[in-house]
């Protein structure tokens, strides 16, 4: 009897596996954010992100990756900032590192719609945390996320160039 | 769905298994993100005694999703119904699925939670004709910290939907039956979800011990897919 308690346990879903759930972060000062799209989020997304989640990228260039879940833009992270603070954020709530890596066992492209040739390059823990802050405040902020501040254009190509 | 005589009180088993391919495109306006296809292989076992039966299964899928390829295995679904009318020609009653979350959810291949899926369920034959509905609530078991629309991308539903079917086939010949089905969700409570219909068209043949059925679905509302074939075989001893 016992072993069949555990088994249904397990087959409902009560085991051990951890499930994407939102953060609870919070912002400190939504009027003087420490993290913003240009000091963090835009180098963050272009490392760890855009490989396969560029606007640019064709279905299947994608390796997995959602269509209309694009974060080489603000507006695009912001879009479904809900899923990213789930899949790859830590706060108060959760320790979420689904992503990168996912929905690929672990492999990620090493360019932009490249084939799973590279382990992916995992962010620290204190990036994650600092992503929970940073999609917090901007999910408060009155800005328009389309304007010229979070609105970038070339894919990645600024951060590229200064981390060869 | 299994509907027994409830005429004999023996317990009577089946073994099915079931190939089934499909096709799926991105639509945003239904939050659909993915494009590609899978390929899968189904088993499954029932049971049935007087006016009860019960059945479970599993299946194994390949699946090329925005460009990447997994294999997994999908749900485990137990169900089991009592009929509460039991005639030749009009038959009633009760059901209760249940899917535990066995298939990965991160690659489209399971719910992410237990799924409870109470119904109930009619038929009526008139000779070579017969028809049959059913309606019921399908209940993601959940926290609810995590929410999500209608998943998995093999075998998508709804969160919290009012689950239905209708459907009527006609036999053609002594060992042939044709007919048409539908079936869908209509998302209901907070949790987000989209309406989802489909259509299928079906061939059945065979003899009482071994059937062969052929059906081709499309995915009319909510794009659970654009185009689904399936190909199963049914052994009763």
């Amino acid at each position: 009897m016992r072993a069949i308690t555990i088994a249904l346990l397990v087959l409902m879903g009560c085991g051990t596996t951890p499930q994407p759930t939102p953060t609870g972060a919070t912002c400190p000062d939504v009027n003087n954010p420490q993290f913003t799209w240009q000091n963090f989020g835009y180098d963050f997304m272009c490392h760890y992100c855009d490989n396969c989640h560029d606007s640019n990228l064709t279905l299947n260039e994608r390796n997995g990756a959602p269509l209309f879940h694009n974060t080489d833009s603000l507006i695009g992270v912001m879009d479904v900032m809900v899923h990213t603070d789930e899949q790859a954020a830590i706060g108060p709530k959760a320790e979420n590192r689904f992503m990168p890596g996912g929905g690929t066992s672990g492999k990620c492209p090493s360019m932009p719609g490249g084939a799973l040739d590279m382990n992916c390059v995992e962010p620290t823990d204190e990036e994650r945390k600092n992503l929970a802050t940073f999609l917090a405040c901007e999910i408060q902020r009155t800005d328009d996320w389309t304007g010229s501040a979070g609105h970038v254009t070339d894919h990645c190509a600024a951060y590229k160039a200064a981390h060869p | 769905m299994a509907m027994g005589s409830g005429s004999d009180t023996a317990s009577s088993y089946s073994a099915n298994v079931a190939l089934v391919a499909a096709s799926f495109s991105p639509s945003q306006p239904e939050n659909m993100s993915y494009g590609g296809d899978y390929e899968g292989v189904a088993a499954g076992a029932d049971w049935a005694m007087d006016r009860y039966s019960a059945g479970v299964s599993w299946a194994y899928y390949r699946l090329l999703r925005n460009g990447a390829e997994q294999y997994g295995i999908g749900d485990l679904s137990v169900h089991g119904q009592v009929a509460v009318v039991a005639r030749h020609d009009v038959q009633a009653g009760v059901l209760a699925a249940f899917s535990a979350p066995t298939g990965n959810e991160t690659y489209g291949f399971g719910m992410g939670h237990p799924m409870v899926m109470p119904a109930l369920y009619g038929m009526w034959r008139n000779g070579p004709v017969e028809l049959a509905g059913s309606f019921g609530y399908s209940r993601a078991i959940t926290s609810g910290v995590h929410v999500h629309g209608m998943a998995p991308l093999v075998d998508p539903m709804n969160m919290s939907e009012l689950s239905w079917s209708v459907g009527g086939n006609v036999a053609l010949t002594p060992g042939i039956r044709a007919g048409l089905r539908a079936s869908g969700g209509v998302p209901v409570g907070s949790m987000p979800g989209v309406d989802r219909v489909v259509g299928a068209v079906r061939v059945a043949w065979g003899s009482s011990r071994v059937e062969t059925a052929a059906e081709v679905q499309g995915g009319f509302l909510g794009d659970p897919f654009n185009i689904r074939g399936v190909l199963s075989t049914a052994l009763r001893f």
